[in-house]
């Protein structure tokens, strides 16, 4: 075999030079947005700290044997399910979540490196050798791996990790190739979770969609009422879980629903958001110039809402600049995971991208006023050491499996 | 690898699929935000950063008829306090500085809260030299509290006009509710007299400069240096038909009193003076007031902020024998040569009804002059009931006269129809005999009487009382724009007028009633009045206009619980008179009294 001696063959630009854009234009954002609050003008000088020693983390990533992302799968697993329970018993309370540790100075966010470990436990488990996708013990088996973190993240509470948590376990047993009925036995409970946050029709109107769908399904009566009796009980159990949580969350939730009713209260973040992004226009009004932004309309700007800073800016130029990095940077890991050389990779490597994807979708979704104000990272461009080292920590992973991917084992 | 389908498509598919449109959709509501509804965005936005501070214009000054200034603006201190950096625990010291009752700056600070902390909220207004010398002195200590010039109203004149200036005061939640199309809370509006009748005159309109500010709204700087901003624009001037020197002397002569006291200008219905008594100082109540001055003002029990001149119906006595007259010669029932004999008093339905004196054989000049009784008991039975009620209310009684300020009492005028309902279709018509000489159920106010006055010494005809004349242009001009006001002409004749007109001058000039008020430099026709009051001594009452030949001013004056009208009224209205007839001699006569004094110093330094 010819060694081919191009950088680009041990090293994929097409992964570092999306995230590395990213990272800048998010640098930019950062420093803009926090020019004139005395609170958080360090917040530049910290990121690039972050950025600096998130590149090392990449680098180590990317260096280590491939084969022992699987060997780490369960040490990752179990030591971040360690990390979300100590947070909760020591954590710092931040904006209403305990979800912080502190160290050094520097608090981390346990919720983060977890998603990462349950994609890898779950890619572990369900590319094992025996492993029967359709059988209903490995998808029960599967879900309680993934459901253990929700559950700790709901704890603290971090709504917004929980989705992540959700998605990608959908997502994984997905691309593991779980049949219509297995996906609709998986899904149907989330489905009906989220609908019952809108009130008791819509949560009824899902019962009796699950109804209709277990009669196509033509399944025993035995398995079909306790695929109902499931579906019934997380409904119950959202909607005693949103009782549960705190005030601001609850506000925030009903405020996507209607998000006018309230304009100074939980609707103002979304209000506000969509106006600096709207009246960024086609060009932007400039860096450092937009009034929604340096006027601080929008609270911590630097962190959930940083795209507004640079919808603000530079405009639908600077959006859709950022749109097009991410969506490259997407399929890149999209097609990387189509190509692994095995299957416990390609599922890391697809949960990975889920992690990216959701946590994409749902903060820029929430900033135009397409998805409910959950607090949570923009990848890359938002400020934030746990969430930046853990993004570059899993692409290292994929650069890793990048480096490797003609090598036979 | 993943080569197994779902739903007969691959699932690598179904994963590009996902992600692609993700991005569409994401891509088509950037573009209908940022490009197809970015002017709707752009404008909220900056509704959001730029504030407009309202400029409160300078507030309308009042003119007398002669052009002297009677209420202008002064400047006063207001304090305010900044929530944000005001510390509460201030608030103890703070209330005995300003002179307020204890928790008055937390409910001031509560009842003015919005959702800024930034944003000063007025406190006091118009507070005391010693206040703001102390306040200066300790602005260190006094984090989030400051002081800024506002103005307020002024009386340079030495007019108190209490009831006919009024005054403004913060606007109530149920008015602000009605207009808030212009008023914002805090924001001051007339209240009464002259500021609340031509508040949309005086108000002006109120300018507003732009600053920038941010998301807790506060101010970080001028928006575009200014370009935007728009001025206040100055409230118009009011010019008042009063004369100061009449208003001067009727304030005078009421202090200490309780009663009206009201001058016109019998040609054109503008009020020369206007004063109910007691009054209070407006220059210590404007804006803010000194709760012991407050708390006097509301327990005092003769009442200083009721208007008596639009409100305090009184019966007429006598004055109203006037009218009676007029009635009886233009129904043609008398005429001078009707004569009645007086014989000190007569039975009219089985009472004795007297008269002041035993008067003789008198006509119906006379009658007047000497304000016989007995001739006006046997009168208003000639007139009948009816009649009587249609003359009084042709001369304006028993209705509102549309005075341009306050609020009025019709005051009332009996009918036969009003007495049947009490007493039934054979009601004892010596009530009438009563009424004949302005006694009984009949009541008029101060203002109504005025006018009637204005309508005798113009022979029936004049406009609608009037405090206002008119406005002058804000331009350069300062053209003089009149109100027109309504004309009232009762259509009775010259030569009737002139007859009893003569009594009237026979009142002062011949052996009547008010001869003791007679001028030596003006001829005063006039009638007094002494209305019977079961609570308490007589109403003195006294209506008169002069010169007598060619009338320019009226006077009613009404004084409360004190006896004659002869003794109490008339030489009061005589001094109104004068002030106003002869103003270049009285000036003259002051100014050598004053040449006389300082010659008697001098004289009396170079003797010593």
């Amino acid at each position: 075999m010819r060694i081919d001696y191009k950088l680009n063959d041990k090293f994929d630009m097409g992964l570092v030079i999306p995230a590395f854009l990213l990272f800048c234009i998010g640098l930019a954002a950062i420093y803009s947005s926090t020019l004139h609050n005395p609170h958080a003008t360090g917040n530049f000088n910290k990121q690039l700290l972050f950025g600096i020693a998130s590149v090392i983390l990449f680098f180590v990533t990317y260096s280590l044997p491939t084969n022992i992302f699987r060997t780490l799968a369960v040490p990752s697993y179990i030591f971040s399910l360690l990390l979300l329970m100590v947070v909760l018993i020591i954590g710092r309370r931040v904006s209403g979540a305990k979800a912080w540790l502190g160290m050094a100075g520097f608090g981390f966010q346990p919720s983060e490196l977890a998603k990462l470990g349950t994609v890898m436990i779950l890619a572990a488990f369900l590319s094992r050798k025996n492993s029967a996708i359709d059988s209903f013990k490995d998808i029960l088996i599967a879900v309680l791996l993934g459901f253990i973190p929700i559950i700790l993240v709901l704890a603290e509470p971090d709504l917004g990790s929980s989705f992540v948590f959700i998605a990608l376990i959908i997502v994984m047993l997905f691309w593991k190739g779980i049949s219509l009925f297995g996906l609709f036995v998986v899904l149907s409970p989330a489905i009906l979770a989220v609908s019952s946050l809108f009130g008791i029709y819509y949560f009824i109107s899902g019962l009796v969609l699950v109804i209709i769908s277990l009669f196509i399904f033509r399944k025993d009566i035995f398995f079909s009422a306790s695929i109902f009796a499931i579906n019934l009980a997380v409904g119950f159990f959202t909607s005693y879980m949103l009782m549960a949580l705190r005030q601001h969350q609850q506000t925030r939730i009903r405020s996507f629903i209607n998000p006018s009713a309230d304009p100074l209260g939980a609707g103002y973040n979304a209000i506000q958001a969509k106006v600096a992004i709207g009246s960024g226009g086609l060009w932007g009004k400039g860096f450092l110039a937009g009034s929604q932004t340096q006027l601080q309309f929008i609270p911590e700007q630097w962190t959930d809402f940083i795209y507004c800073v640079i919808g603000e800016e530079f405009g639908f130029f600077g959006t859709i600049i950022t749109l097009g990095l991410f969506l490259y940077l997407f399929i890149r890991v999209l097609k990387l995971a189509c190509t692994a050389k095995n299957e416990f990779l390609s599922l890391t490597l697809i949960g990975i991208l889920s992690i990216y994807f959701i946590h994409f979708i749902v903060n820029v979704g929430m900033v135009v006023g397409i998805m409910p104000v959950i607090g949570i990272p923009l990848p890359f461009v938002s400020y934030g050491g746990s969430s930046l080292i853990v993004s570059m920590l899993m692409l290292g992973i994929a650069a890793n499996v990048y480096r490797t991917r003609k090598n036979y084992t | 690898m993943k080569t197994d389908s779902f739903l007969s498509v691959s699932r690598e598919s179904i994963a590009y699929f996902v992600i692609i449109a993700s991005f569409a959709l994401l891509g088509f509501r950037l573009i209908q935000m940022q490009i197809i509804e970015h002017s709707a965005y752009d404008e909220k936005a900056a509704n959001n950063a730029i504030k407009g501070i309202e400029q409160i214009p300078l507030r309308g000054v009042f003119y007398d008829r002669n052009m002297n200034v009677l209420v202008n603006n002064t400047p006063a201190y207001t304090v305010r306090i900044t929530p944000a950096e005001y510390d509460t625990t201030l608030n103890k010291l703070l209330e005995v500085v300003l002179d307020v009752e204890p928790g008055y700056i937390d409910k001031v600070l509560f009842g003015n809260r919005t959702f800024s902390k930034f944003v000063p909220i007025r406190i006091k207004r118009g507070i005391d030299f010693k206040a703001v010398s102390w306040l200066e002195e300790n602005t260190a200590s006094l984090p989030g509290v400051d002081l800024v010039v506002e103005m307020q109203r002024g009386y340079p004149a030495g007019i108190r006009g209490s009831h006919m200036f009024g005054y403004s005061k913060e606007i109530s939640p149920a008015l602000l509710e009605k207009e808030k199309n212009y008023y914002k809370p805090g924001d001051l509006i007339g209240s009464s007299g002259v500021e609340k009748a031509y508040e949309k005159i005086l108000r002006g309109k109120k300018g507003y400069t732009y600053v920038l500010v941010d998301s807790r709204r506060k101010e970080i700087g001028r928006f575009k240096n200014g370009a935007e901003d728009a001025p206040s624009i100055k409230g118009n001037d009011l010019v008042l038909g009063i004369d100061s020197d009449v208003q001067r002397v009727a304030e005078q002569e009421l202090s200490g009193k309780n009663g009206s006291a009201v001058a016109i200008v019998p040609k054109t219905g503008e009020i020369l003076a206007y004063a109910s008594a007691p009054d209070y100082n407006l220059g210590a109540f404007s804006y803010s007031t000194s709760k012991d001055y407050l708390q006097k003002l509301n327990t005092d029990p003769e009442k200083p902020f009721f208007n008596r001149v639009n409100s305090s119906p009184k019966p007429p006595g006598s004055t109203f024998k006037i009218m009676e007259a007029i009635a009886a010669l233009n129904m043609g029932v008398i005429d001078t040569n009707y004569i009645i004999v007086c014989r000190g008093g007569q039975v009219f339905g089985g009472r004795f009804f007297k008269c002041d004196a035993v008067h003789g054989p008198l006509n119906v000049i006379h009658a007047i002059e000497h304000s016989c009784d007995v001739f006006f008991y046997n009168l208003i039975y000639k007139i009948g009931m009816d009649n009587w009620t249609e003359y009084a209310r042709r001369f304006g009684f028993g209705q509102y006269t549309h005075i341009d300020i306050g609020e009025e009492s019709p005051g009332f005028i009996p009918t036969g129809a009003s007495y049947e309902k009490i007493y039934g279709e054979n009601w004892p018509r010596s009530i009438m005999a009563s009424l004949g000489i302005g006694q009984g159920e009949v009541n008029v106010t101060p203002i109504q009487l005025a006018q009637y006055v204005a309508l005798l010494a113009n022979d029936g005809v004049t406009y609608t009382p009037h405090i206002v004349k008119g406005y002058l242009t804000n331009d350069s001009s300062r053209k003089f724009i009149p109100f027109s006001y309504k004309e009232i002409n009762i259509g009775i004749s010259k030569k009737i007028f002139s007859i009893a007109k003569e009594g009237m001058f026979l009142v002062v000039n011949g052996n009547g009633t008010a001869a003791a008020s007679k001028s030596a430099d003006v001829q005063i026709a006039g009638k007094t009045g002494t209305a019977q009051n079961p609570h308490g001594k007589d109403h003195a009452l006294f209506i008169g206009f002069a010169p007598a030949d060619n009338p320019q001013i009226a006077v009613a004056v009404i004084i409360e619980n004190v006896g004659f009208g002869a003794t109490w009224a008339a030489p009061i209205a005589k001094k109104m008179i004068e002030a106003y007839l002869l103003k270049d001699k009285l000036k003259k006569q002051e100014k050598n009294t004053e040449k006389i004094i300082s010659n008697n110093l001098i004289g009396a330094v170079i003797a010593h």
